[in-house]
């Protein structure tokens, strides 16, 4: 059995996911769209296709683990959770990408995490407060000013830089146990509330630990820290751009809009920092999926393409995410693309806007 | 196998490998149609992406004997694109070009693969609307809806897609092409074809290209939600407002347990300990539209079971409480882990007792049944769900659709109002048409598809 039951049989191949799927978008073959996906799954549970079929194994891969097609499905099918039941089986061993297993194997001790952010100036202090702020492991690397701005936001966080890895990597690349081995070693770990900028590690956890012991920033912000007197915007008001509030848009991090519903928060913390625009397809996955532009960095390219159409029609001062790796994507995209907008995490932004207005 | 492999080798030499697919996912991904219960996978899926396209393999599956089932979204309600003989699952999402709106026709050629909203929305940038919206509109395509002949939300005022359909291009299953119909309004040289292609199921010929009727936009509409102690309740209010002489664009309703599962998943505030919900609307001028809808929430509250009455306060939540309705069959998934869905149709002042007597079926069999539809058109769509692994429930809820089906012949309806045959409910065929016209069903099938590969075992068979 690789499929817990009921899940799989929710799913009443209505077909009303299509429209939602990037994949589905990209080929309009219904073999890598959400309701095709679950047929190849259901196959694989009545044994009428093999494991190690190839199509089946290009699918599960192809896949960018974005669940858009999750939130429109009337019928309440859980293809995150079904799809990382399906990885866990098809990518067990050498079956996994070489690129994910070095991933995989780089942050899967506490010990190597902290190596990763040994020599970054990522935040690290102590203050006893009841809640926590994940550094996540490669942001810690990565982003480390992402960390610093958080606390500046909101000094009360206690940051342990002894915290490993969240696992969600693990979760959604095969190696379903380990990853929520991870997230429950980090919940022992970090007890109270656990503030996250990421996203992706954010639904893993809520996942693991529940949903209330998690809490992505902006939602922390607009929440609990503002109630506490760290509201937005800070002292020196909107961000300015030649003399003009900036023109702020956002992209979304699929897991936190998808998988936990937060997507009015960090909009309207940008629209305090500036002037929010609305990005055409914002809620669509940018192609960075976790470790998707790594393993399929053509694919990827494609998934971001029509995203960098809409920026260069709009140009933008300033683009704002909420997840690194989406920073990652768009940062490159943007560069390769040759536009002037800056992407920046949500972060790092509303810190800025707080020491001195800049947005630098 | 080997047959398989030289079917599909066959289609490369004439289309190229980009449009034929046979290996065992892809087939796999196209083995279903959003009917339960039916399930088979093509030997190969093809992608066309022109009229010549088609009709190259269709030429190839009449020499061959070949079946084909062509397909648009895949959500026949009736096991109408599930290739149930193998052969060929001909995909036509690819054809989905709007070659033309023009407002002073007030007309659009699109090709077959164009979903039903792209082409409202196509229309809307003009300020017309294409008025057929079938519940699945987000995802079907005009080749679907039209080979269907679907209704929608809207079919009181607005009738059904047959009524839009003005032309067609369509290849027969000789793999000839012929053109019906067109840009008149009026036009009655030969038979009357483009009314026998909408609604034949794909099993007459091939569309691939339609010239569709479009309306002027509603400057307006306006939408009200009513609350009865049970569904026969909002039947006698669906009669008394059309008896009224109203002629509203929506009169939907959902009973129970539908309001439980679509509040489930829209999450609207809806009341789930009401017996029913009726939804009703109107479209047009702002004034018409008030005075309508105004007039329709008077007379709910006037039927004695009437509990509550309450208007949408702006298109936002007219649109929320549409799309709730469109979604109530995949809602109502959440509660079982299988869901039958029937599609009869009665005469509407036969509605009440035909809820009435629905609900007493479903009782005796002892099953969970939920029933939704289009009521102002006397379309209803009882809807059972039961345990998938639990055998006998699956027969009874067999046999009470079964007993459901007579009921509405008997009440001088129809076994289905819109989802049509397919091969779910050929069975059935018969009771409601009669042996002879049956045969001339058949008689028209072999005029068009002589070789009979164009979806066999589904209609005309
Ligand atoms: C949630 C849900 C709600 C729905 N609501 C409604 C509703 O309100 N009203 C309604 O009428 N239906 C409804 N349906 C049923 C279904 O969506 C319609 O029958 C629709 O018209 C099918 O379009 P499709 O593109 O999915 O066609 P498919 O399902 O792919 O095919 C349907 C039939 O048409 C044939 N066909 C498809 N394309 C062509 C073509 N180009 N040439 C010849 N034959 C072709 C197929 O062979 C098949 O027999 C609903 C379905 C679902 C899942
Ligand atoms: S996943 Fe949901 S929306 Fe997609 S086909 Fe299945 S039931 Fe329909
Ligand atoms: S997770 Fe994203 S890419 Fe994968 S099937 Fe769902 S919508 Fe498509």
């Amino acid at each position: 059995m690789t499929f817990t039951p009921d899940l799989l049989s929710r799913c009443i191949s209505c077909g009303f996911c299509l429209p939602a799927c990037p994949t589905y978008e990209l080929t309009k073959d219904e073999r890598s769209s959400p309701r095709g996906r679950i047929a190849l799954m259901r196959a694989l549970e009545t044994g009428t296709l093999p494991m190690n079929d190839p199509g089946v194994a290009e699918e599960s891969s192809f896949c960018l683990g974005c669940r858009a097609c999750e939130v429109v499905c009337p019928a309440g099918v859980e293809y995150g959770q079904l799809l990382e039941e399906w990885r866990d089986a098809t990518w067990r061993g050498r079956r996994r990408p070489v690129v994910v297993r070095a991933l995989l194997r780089a942050v899967d001790r506490t010990w190597k995490v902290r190596l990763l952010g040994l020599f970054r100036r990522h935040a690290r202090r102590r203050t006893g407060g009841s809640a926590s702020l994940m550094l996540g492991c490669f942001e810690r690397f990565l982003y480390p000013k992402v960390s610093r701005s958080a606390v500046a936001l909101d000094p009360r966080l206690d940051v342990d830089p002894g915290q490993g890895c969240c696992g969600a990597l693990h979760a959604h690349n095969g190696e379903l146990a380990e990853g929520r081995a991870l997230a429950r070693k980090l919940g022992e770990r970090l007890p109270g509330t656990i503030v996250t900028t990421s996203g992706g590690c954010a639904a893993h956890l809520a996942d693991v630990l529940g949903r209330d012991r998690v809490v992505e920033l902006s939602a922390w912000l607009s929440g609990p820290a503002s109630a506490a007197g760290a509201a937005l915007p800070g002292p020196a008001g909107p961000i300015l751009v030649d003399g003009r509030p900036a023109r702020i848009g956002l992209q979304d991090s699929c897991h936190l809009r998808n998988g936990l519903g937060v997507w009015r928060e960090p909009r309207a913390i940008l629209a305090a920092l500036g002037e929010y625009v609305e990005v055409p397809g914002a809620a669509s996955c940018c192609g960075a999926a976790g470790t998707y532009a790594l393993v399929r960095p053509e694919d990827s390219a494609k998934v971001v393409a029509p995203k960098v159409d809409a920026l260069r029609r709009l140009d933008l001062d300033i683009l704002v995410t909420v997840n690194p790796g989406c920073t990652r994507q768009l940062q490159t995209a943007v560069r390769k693309a040759g536009l002037r907008t800056r992407v920046v995490h949500l972060a790092e932004l509303a810190a800025s806007a707080r020491t001195d207005g800049s947005g630098r | 196998m080997t047959q398989t492999r030289s079917a599909a080798d066959d289609l490369v030499r004439l289309l190229g490998p980009d449009r034929v697919f046979h290996d065992e996912a892809t087939r796999e991904a196209y083995a279903r149609d959003a009917t339960p219960l039916f399930h088979r996978r093509p030997d190969v899926v093809v992608t066309p992406a022109s009229t010549a396209e088609v009709a190259e393999v269709v030429r190839y599956a009449a020499e061959t004997g070949t079946p084909i089932v062509p397909r648009g979204a895949g959500s026949s309600l009736c096991a109408g694109a599930v290739a149930l003989a193998g052969g060929i699952s001909l995909v036509l999402t690819k054809m989905d070009a709007i070659l033309e709106v023009s407002r002073p026709e007030l007309l659009a050629v699109v090709q077959p693969g164009v979903t039903t909203i792209a082409l409202d929305e196509a229309a809307g940038a003009q300020g017309l609307m294409f008025a057929p919206d079938p519940g699945s509109r987000t995802v079907s395509t005009i080749g679907g809806n039209i080979a269907t002949c679907a209704g929608g939300l809207r079919g009181l005022k607005y009738g059904v897609t047959r009524n839009y359909v003005l032309g067609l291009e369509a290849v027969l299953g000789t793999g000839e092409v012929i053109r019906t119909g067109g840009r008149l309004v009026k036009d009655v040289a030969g038979y009357d074809l483009t009314r026998l292609f909408t609604g034949s199921e794909g099993t007459l010929a091939v569309i691939t290209e339609a010239t569709v009727g479009l309306l002027p936009r509603p400057a307006a509409a306006g939408y009200g939600l009513a609350y009865f102690g049970d569904l026969a309740g909002a039947s006698t209010a669906v009669d008394a407002i059309v008896g009224a002489g109203i002629l509203p664009a929506t009169l939907e309703f959902l009973d129970n347990t539908c309001i439980r599962a679509v509040e489930d998943f829209a999450v609207l505030g809806l009341d789930v300990t009401a017996g029913a919900l009726l939804l009703f609307g109107d479209d047009g001028d702002p004034a018409t539209v008030e005075r309508t809808v105004a007039r329709m929430a008077e007379v709910c509250s006037s039927v004695p079971s009437c509990r509550e009455v309450t208007l949408a306060a702006d298109v936002a939540a007219a649109d929320a409480l549409l799309a709730a309705r469109r979604c109530s069959l995949p809602a109502l998934a959440r509660l079982g882990t299988l869901t039958l869905l029937e599609d009869v149709s009665v005469p509407r002042p036969r509605m009440p007792e035909a809820v009435a007597r629905i609900a007493d079926i479903a009782a005796r069999y002892g099953i969970t049944m939920g029933t939704f539809g289009h009521a102002g058109d006397g379309n209803l769509h009882p809807t059972a769900v039961v345990d998938a692994d639990d055998p006998a429930a699956v027969e009874a809820a067999h046999s009470a659709f079964a007993e459901v089906f007579r009921l509405a012949i008997d009440l001088g309806g129809t076994i289905s109002g819109e989802h049509g045959i397919g091969a779910a409910k050929l069975p059935y065929l018969g009771a409601r048409l009669g042996e002879t016209h049956l045969g001339v069903l058949r008689r028209v099938k072999a005029a068009f598809d002589p070789a009979g590969i164009l979806n066999p075992g589904k209609l005309g068979s």
